[in-house]
């Protein structure tokens, strides 16, 4: 079942030295109980993408669909989107640190989390779900540490209480926003396994959004590659790592130092300015297989006729295997 | 000091004041060699210390006791002005490429800083120094008046190697110089400084949290928590032969770019967090985590020497050092004296 329908997703911004075209024509699913998985570099637009459906980019100019659960979240009026955020669709950020308040005990901001969406519950008994919420996402005498503030919580703690706020309410959707990325890898390897857990628990589907391709083998399904607004290529997870097509992903991939021998073989320059992006594929100009055909800006097609893999490159999709690394 | 030895680290410790009436022991006991010509890989997470020591190696810190020394002269007791000349030798190049280069000024300026300290070429003669830096670390030499902000992440990272290499010194010191940048363009920057290691003989510590990036540095690793170092070793041993049940569950919890192995591997998932470097545990400071603690780990610290088989440049802070092939995974501790 799809839960989530993103359709030609476009999100700009006026800025003084003009206009930023962060996402450019951004369409996916997201399945219900699955994880998708939306790589890319900085300025690849993968966090605007989620942060434009969820509301959060106030100024921006955009336009396209995203249907989650009948409701276009793109027109969506603010009660609306503030009534889904939260309750149908939970949210964790890279920094667990900035998205908790200094001020607030821990469980306070729970519990606040909890009776904002549900006018009903008593006190006591959001305190009981948040107290079990907490020792859902491991945190060691949950009942004790309730009442501690964010400061006297680490780094790796943090991130699960925004786990579990974003658990809170049983959201049919979990959008995670580099989750990890602030922690060390032993600590990250906890995380990702709370969060592998949960989603066994109550079929939660997951939008992971990071850069690490280390953490897209880890925990995705299906994989987006996002680079400078647009969608290079999406596959489900073994197709992106051993059947890719194309010349970004494989660049990618070449990049990493576990992967290469005694050179690392790099992606050559620099991604393209969102303001003056050159026409064509905004690839060409770092691609070691352009050619005169990428000045036309390429179409997602299907890859050895597969729906399910998709590229956007001229290069020949009938035998990825031609062209794969 | 023996021939190939350029900076050696005794029994160094550095702690820091904090408010209350406790030190924070950041590195507490190290000692090390830098080979000339290696590159040594320094890694562990945060809070372990790792950057403490590497600032006592550029006596950019005071260390607390212990001495650091470079080629046979004691450093870390210089007085500023005595240190200048050796600044010469060893030079650091820092994370974050945003942070470490004032944004109001103009990139040749920048760059040539190390000549006007050192009161070396001025003029028309430090503008040339200056532009074949820049050729050499991949910069348009045309780019000499730009400011900071004009670059990208990339090319920041690539003006302070520029720096850096402005006074050929011996030894590099790099704090994590590639963790804020992207992976396509990290592995540029990682090639550039292999390029340049080999054509100027450089010598590098090379700090990193991530270990796929030290693991393809590095001739050596040294394997920090908590302010000890508890396992150091050639790479490949350090990989093929890992001794401490730390350096392996480091190992297990980095993600691997690879669907199969992750999906086939048994991932040791470690309890708790890094307990705090004002207090220390008692004995062997991982005891609190170890998935295979033993009621003797709690007794006094385990020195770093060679174990079961290893040679002297494989050592090893553990009393209960894993065999080749022993599955952590299903292990438990057990503290309780028999």
């Amino acid at each position: 079942m799809t839960l989530l329908e993103v359709r030609d997703l476009r999100v700009s911004f006026d800025t003084p030295d003009g206009i930023v075209r962060a996402v450019r024509g951004l369409s996916f699913d997201v399945e219900a109980g699955q994880t998708l998985a939306v790589v890319g570099e900085s300025g690849s637009g993968k966090s605007v993408s989620t942060q434009t459906i969820t509301g959060l980019t106030r100024g921006a100019t955009v336009s396209g669909t995203a249907y989650f659960d009948g409701t276009d979240l793109i027109t969506a009026d603010e009660a609306t989107l503030r009534r889904l955020r939260g309750a149908k669709i939970g949210m964790i950020f890279q920094d667990p640190l900035s998205s908790l308040h200094p001020h607030y005990r821990i469980g306070w901001q729970i519990v606040e989390m909890i009776r904002a969406h549900d006018r009903v519950i008593s006190k006591q008994a959001a305190r009981k779900r948040a107290a079990d919420l907490l020792s859902l996402v491991g945190i060691p005498r949950a009942a004790e540490r309730i009442d501690d503030y964010p400061h006297q919580f680490s780094g790796g703690m943090r991130q699960r209480v925004m786990i579990a706020m974003a658990m809170a309410l049983d959201p049919a959707l979990l959008i995670a926003d580099e989750p990890t990325t602030a922690l060390d890898v032993t600590v990250q390897a906890q995380v990702l396994n709370v969060m592998r857990r949960l989603q066994e628990q109550f079929g939660t589907a997951i939008i992971l959004i990071t850069h690490d391709l280390g953490v897209v083998a880890e925990m995705a399904d299906e994989v987006v590659v996002m680079y400078a607004g647009a969608v290079m290529e999406r596959a489900p997870r073994r197709d992106i790592f051993y059947r890719n097509h194309h010349p970004y992903t494989q660049g990618l991939l070449a990049s990493l130092p576990a992967r290469s021998g005694d050179r690392l073989t790099p992606i050559a320059g620099s991604p393209p300015s969102l303001i003056s992006l050159p026409k064509g594929c905004p690839f060409a100009t770092r691609c070691p297989h352009v050619f005169d055909k990428c000045a036309e800006t390429p179409p997602l097609t299907d890859v050895a006729r597969d729906p399910r893999h998709q590229s956007a490159c001229w290069l020949p999709h009938e035998n990825s295997e031609a062209v794969a690394s | 000091m023996s021939d190939d030895v350029l900076l050696e680290v005794k029994d160094v410790h550095k702690e820091f004041p904090t408010h209350g009436r406790e030190v924070v022991r950041a590195v507490d006991g190290v000692s090390l060699q830098v080979h000339k010509g290696e590159t040594l890989g320094l890694v562990g997470e945060t809070g372990c210390g790792k950057s403490s020591l590497a600032r006592c190696m550029a006596h950019l810190y005071d260390v607390t006791s212990g001495s650091v020394w470079f080629e046979d002269a004691e450093i870390s007791k210089l007085s500023r002005r005595a240190m200048r000349p050796v600044r010469r030798d060893i030079q650091v190049i820092f994370q974050d490429p945003y942070g470490s280069l004032n944004p109001r000024r103009r990139v040749g300026s920048i760059i040539g800083d190390p000549f006007a300290i050192h009161n070396i070429a001025s003029g028309g003669e430090r503008k040339k120094k200056v532009q074949e830096l820049m050729e050499l670390v991949g910069l348009n030499p045309e780019h000499y008046n730009r400011f900071p902000a004009d670059f990208s992440g990339g090319q920041r990272q690539r003006i302070g190697v520029a720096r850096a290499l402005a006074l050929r010194p011996k030894l590099v010191i790099c704090d994590e110089p590639v963790s804020a940048l992207d992976v396509s363009i990290q592995a540029q920057i990682i090639n550039l400084l292999s390029d340049l290691q080999q054509e100027f003989d450089l010598t590098y510590v090379f700090i990193s949290h991530d270990l796929s990036v030290v693991q393809h540095v590095s001739d050596r690793i040294a394997v920090m928590y908590l302010g000890k170092i508890v396992e150091l070793a050639p790479t490949s041993e350090l990989f093929g032969q890992t001794r401490h049940p730390y350096t392996r569950a480091l190992l297990s919890a980095l993600p691997v770019a690879d669907p199969d192995t992750a999906d086939s591997r048994e991932q040791i998932i470690l309890g708790g967090d890094m307990p705090s470097a004002t207090n220390p545990p008692k004995g062997c400071r991982f005891h609190t985590r170890c998935p295979k603690a033993r009621a003797d780990c709690t007794a006094g610290e385990p020195p770093l020497i060679a174990v079961l088989d290893d040679t002297a440049e494989h050592q090893t802070a553990c009393i209960h050092p894993l065999t080749v092939g022993e599955d952590l995974s299903t292990a438990v501790p057990d503290l309780k004296a028999s």
